[in-house]
């Protein structure tokens, strides 16, 4: 896929954009080998099958994320729509017996309801994103509460379950890791090869220049800030499926608005807004994985995870940024 | 100097029972005097986890016997200052008796002692706070008998040459701790050729305990048996095993209310697992709360409680029952 | 900062030429305040009950206030501070360790916190101009790497139970120093907020390095042509915020009588708010302290009062948040910075030419 990424035609894509998705690729091989030398189980298909699956939730969730701040923007409400929107699928599912197309359709439609009402109040409202989305982050959070009424999502019915874990006809491949790579296509496709893409990009490299050349800088926000809320409420979903659990910390608990910021950052993309990473995003939520997992295969303690996490990120972003030549 | 006013307290009730005529003498051993209404609040660790919920029905159908004008409220996560939050509140609001599971037992204690000087009675049930500040601590199980049942759930099938994983929730979390403590001191004098392999973390999120489920077991391929003694870790390291297959080869237990582990239960990836009746616990936290509203609970003492039982406060401690070990056949008798 | 909206560069005019006039923000929070306050006295039985307890309730948030006042320095260069809940627990965890496993006395164990929270700071400031990582990402990064180290430094069993001199700091009250009629009254929290307020206010307002901060905030390049040695004033600016965010987190321990390594995880976002609905712009180059100060009041004694009338956590967190989008909303619509909806309606009032883009 990264082949693809950099063969795409599309205009003022610098060197350093291609070889971000390689570095990625090869620092995760080569986390993966030195680990597989000190511990063969690693390299497991089954342990890599879960590395791949542990990553899918986050990585859906930073791929909405990478297109927000692409335009120079940033959505921390994506946490607490996670949350909300496993909450509400898997209630509904555990007492109510929805279908699971029916799940989809509810989350989806949450998604692109509150991902709008994020969009009209920086883009309409003009409040700047980092204090819309903290404030929608207060309320969306208070809205999973109010509906789960103190309860918890213990099980969800046999459909959810295999959707979120088995793969489809029998494959080996589980269908969210199928479904990432079929999001990540679409995401990769509308960023570097549709109008809607240039249009985003053209906003996040200098919002004024777009309105002046006619762009509708509005309504290019408001649709980004709804698809950055949609995808962040089907990983809610996904979420639900492959754990079998939601609770009213969902999403928040784990800094999940934190942690997708971390790997679209990671990367590639820039934080200034104007250049975007769909496959770097997701290359840098599997290599996040990877190390986690590998973090335990090498029976480092627990409390340093955390220190690894930030150490990566300092370390990958500071790689990005030399190679973009940018400062503070 | 407390105690001593405690115990002049308890001797002028003595006194009072002593003079007065049955009703009341009837009323120590049976239903408490429910003449004057009070305000009781339940706060839990968190509000949204069903173990608590469990908790709030229980003390929920409890008070309304014992007139009592129950609250149930918390933070949305499990913090202390969410819940000196709700302490200062309730303080305000001149509250009769504050029931509380803790985040942490040190942290609360300065808000609490400041309930207590206010006059309002506390209640600490599941987890502890510092002594000094609550009136009264009622204790789930005592600590060796729910060790002794997390083992014996888990070697039973692993077998007394198992190679074992611990899943807890955080590295700093009291009764997880003593629980593991337990837990160690029953291995090392009964199953001496049990070893521990590895201990993680699951951050009482389920979604962490999972990965830190898979992960253990990734890395420990010879592990036989996870103990977790924690809701979301117990929930977390089944989910593993049953993604990984090793239904009947690997072996969890933990301490999780029935409902979140029912499917498992039945699947057969955990045979046992002990906790305690979490909606009769609420029940006994009213009950004891009427009691030290009134004044009618001493340091060491013991008393019937309708439909639950008679229960030993010593030392202000009161243990609420032995381990209660759900297995595939009698999970269904219980729905929290 | 980088999440720049568009609109900013669409600003018709130089922002200074078209302010409110001076102190209206304020002025209004300061209505805020007096209606939160009188209101909740009136309706919620238990909000005051003399003027000790009403001073008292303050304990119970001006931690989030000392966060604050550090991080809006922070927030005038145009930067963010992500790691003050980070810092603020392993300065605690830290000086708690000193005083119980080495025996320092808890004062300087507690002196020596702060200055390890003006290190932290100096690190971040050296990951962001060093290694040229933008601020967001930056802290991110090492509020990860902070909370890592607050955690393997507080063990099992994080200490606990200091000397009563010490939780004085975060429950006890100024006596003796003030004539008899006020002891019992004010909280030491209380002064020790006012005295900083006061100080940064004074920093802000009328020092040299004031102006270059804000300068700096407005534009760094600009502040960067006319020879202010900009490095200087963001490293003195994120040092700051991490000894007051340490300050912040030992004022808790003392509160709590006790430190744990997630104690300070709660304070970033309610801070951020404060900052934030006291004014100080999050792009940076304008705001005040004396806003700060009030948002700080406004928005602790309104969760305190929403608390003492019955409403659950999650609900005053919600109208938390309801209130700063409400509040950021009505301000844009009053400043006139941008191209949004309801600015171009609002000019189009005020101004028949629609706002044209005009970016320097």
């Amino acid at each position: 896929m990264s082949a693809a990424a950099a063969r795409s035609p599309a205009a003022s894509r610098p060197s350093w954009r291609e070889r971000r998705e390689l570095v990625l690729v090869a620092v995760t091989a080569a986390s993966a080998g030195v680990v597989g030398l000190v511990n063969p189980g690693f390299l497991t298909f089954e342990n890599l099958r879960f590395v791949a699956l542990n990553s899918v939730v986050l990585s859906i969730v930073a791929l909405g994320q990478t297109l927000v701040i692409a335009m120079r923007g940033i959505d921390l409400s994506v946490a607490p729509l996670m949350g909300l929107s496993a909450m509400v699928c898997g209630l509904l599912a555990q007492s109510h017996g929805l279908p699971l197309w029916g799940a989809v359709g509810i989350a989806l439609a949450l998604g692109l309801a509150l991902g709008t009402l994020n969009g009209v109040l920086v883009a309409a409202l003009n409040i700047p994103p980092i204090i819309t989305t903290l404030g929608t982050y207060s309320l969306f959070g208070g809205l999973t509460f109010l509906y789960s009424d103190g309860t918890q999502v213990d099980q969800v019915p046999p459909a959810y379950a295999a959707f979120g874990n088995a793969g489809p006809l029998g494959l080996p491949v589980p269908t969210p890791v199928l479904v990432l790579v079929l999001v990540t296509a679409a995401c990769w496709f509308a960023l570097n090869h549709s109008r809607f893409g240039r249009a985003v990009l053209a906003v996040g490299n200098n919002a004024a220049a777009a309105y002046n050349a006619g762009l509708r800088v509005t309504a290019i926000r408001i649709q980004v800030y709804a698809l950055s809320g949609l995808l962040a409420c089907f990983s809610g979903l996904v979420f639900v499926c492959y754990t079998g659990s939601a609770t009213v910390t969902t999403g928040t608990g784990d800094h999940v608005e934190l942690q997708s910021i971390a790997v679209a950052l990671v990367g590639g993309t820039l934080i200034a807004g104007g250049r975007a990473n769909v496959v770097g995003t997701v290359l840098a939520s599997l290599f996040l994985s990877t190390v986690l997992t590998a973090l335990v295969f090498l029976q480092v303690p627990p409390i340093w995870y955390s220190a690894g996490e930030g150490l990566m990120i300092l370390v990958a972003v500071r790689g990005g940024t030399r190679r973009a030549g940018g400062t503070a | 100097m407390r105690s001593h006013r405690v115990s002049l307290g308890g001797a002028a009730l003595a006194l009072v029972l002593a003079l007065s005529a049955s009703p009341l003498v009837a009323a120590e051993s049976g239903t408490p005097d429910t003449a004057k209404r009070i305000k009781v609040a339940m706060v839990p660790k968190l509000v949204g986890l069903s173990v608590f919920k469990a908790n709030e029905d229980g003390a929920k159908a409890e008070a309304a016997k014992l007139n009592i004008d129950f609250l149930y409220t918390g933070p949305v996560t499990a913090s202390a200052q969410g819940q000196v939050d709700a302490f200062n509140s309730l303080i305000a609001r001149k509250f009769d008796v504050i029931t509380t599971t803790s985040n942490n037992p040190t942290q609360l204690a300065p808000s609490l002692m400041r309930a207590m000087k206010a006059g309002i009675k506390v209640v600490a049930y599941d987890s502890d706070v510092a002594p000094a500040a609550r009136d009264f601590f009622i204790q789930n199980t005592a600590y060796p008998a729910f060790g002794k049942a997390l083992v014996e759930s888990v070697i039973k099938y692993a077998g007394p040459n198992a190679k074992i994983a611990i899943l807890s929730s955080t590295p700093d979390a009291t009764i997880q701790n003593e629980w593991i403590g337990a837990v160690k001191t029953y291995l090392a004098a009964t199953y001496p050729k049990v070893e521990i392999v590895a201990t993680e973390y699951g951050q009482s999120s389920p979604s962490q305990s999972l990965t830190a489920g898979l992960n253990i077991l990734q890395a420990h391929p010879d592990v036989t048996g996870i103990i977790a003694p924690d809701g979301a870790a117990v929930v977390g390291a089944a989910a593993a095993i049953e993604k990984l297959g090793k239904t009947g080869k690997v072996f969890t237990t933990g301490a999780s209310n029935p409902d979140a582990v029912r499917q498992y239960v039945k699947s057969g990836v955990i045979k046992e697992t002990p906790l305690w009746d979490e909606v009769k616990e609420g029940q006994l936290v009213m009950y004891v709360a009427r009691l030290a509203a009134n004044g009618a609970l001493k340091d060491n003492d013991t008393f019937t409680a309708p439909g639950l039982g008679t229960y030993e406060v010593k030392d202000k401690v009161i243990v609420f029952s032995e381990p209660l070990i759900f297995d595939a056949s009698n999970i269904d008798q219980y729905k929290f | 900062m980088d999440m720049r909206a568009p609109a900013n560069a669409n600003a018709v005019t130089p922002r200074n030429r078209r302010r409110l006039p001076v102190g209206g923000w304020e002025l209004a929070l300061t209505g805020l305040l007096a209606a939160v306050v009188v209101g909740f006295g009136a309706a919620a039985p238990g909000f005051y009950t003399g003027p000790a307890s009403l001073l008292g309730l303050t304990e119970n948030f001006l931690p989030f206030g000392l966060v604050a006042l550090g991080l809006s320095l922070v927030i005038l260069t145009g930067g963010i501070d992500l790691s003050v809940g980070a810092v603020a627990s392993l300065s605690a965890v830290l000086a708690a360790q000193l005083w119980s496993r080495f025996g320092v006395d808890i004062w300087a164990a507690a002196a020596v916190g702060v200055a390890l929270g003006g290190v932290l700071g100096l690190v971040n400031a050296g990951v962001i101009l060093r290694l040229g990582i933008e601020p967001l990402i930056a802290t991110l990064g090492t509020s990860f790497l902070y909370g890592s180290a607050a955690v393997a430094a507080a063990g099992a069993e994080p200490p606990s139970g200091f000397p009563g001199g010490f939780t004085a700091l975060g429950t006890g009250t100024v006596d003796g120093v003030l004539p008899a009629s006020l002891a019992g009254l004010v909280p030491i929290q209380l002064v020790v907020f006012a005295a900083f307020a006061v100080l940064f206010s004074a920093l802000v307002a009328r020092s040299p390095f004031g102006r270059v901060l804000v300068m700096v905030g407005y534009s760094p390049d600009a502040a960067r042509y006319s020879g202010i040695r900009t490095g200087r004033v963001l490293v003195t600016a994120y040092a700051v915020s991490g000894a007051m965010a340490s300050l912040a987190g030992l004022v808790l321990a003392s509160y709590y009588d006790a430190v744990r390594p997630d104690m300070g995880d709660v304070l970033l976002l309610t801070a951020i708010t404060m900052v934030v609905l006291g004014g100080v712009s999050i792009f940076g180059g304008e705001g005040t302290v004396a806003g700060v100060v009030v948002s700080v009041l406004v928005l602790g004694f309104l969760r305190q009062g929403m608390l003492i009338a019955g409403f659950s956590d999650m609900v005053t967190t919600m109208l938390t948040g309801a209130i700063l989008l409400a509040s950021i909303a009505v301000k844009n619509l009053f400043n006139r910075r941008g191209t949004g909806l309801a600015n171009q309606i609002w000019a189009m009032i005020r101004r028949p030419e629609p706002p044209r883009a005009n970016p320097s």
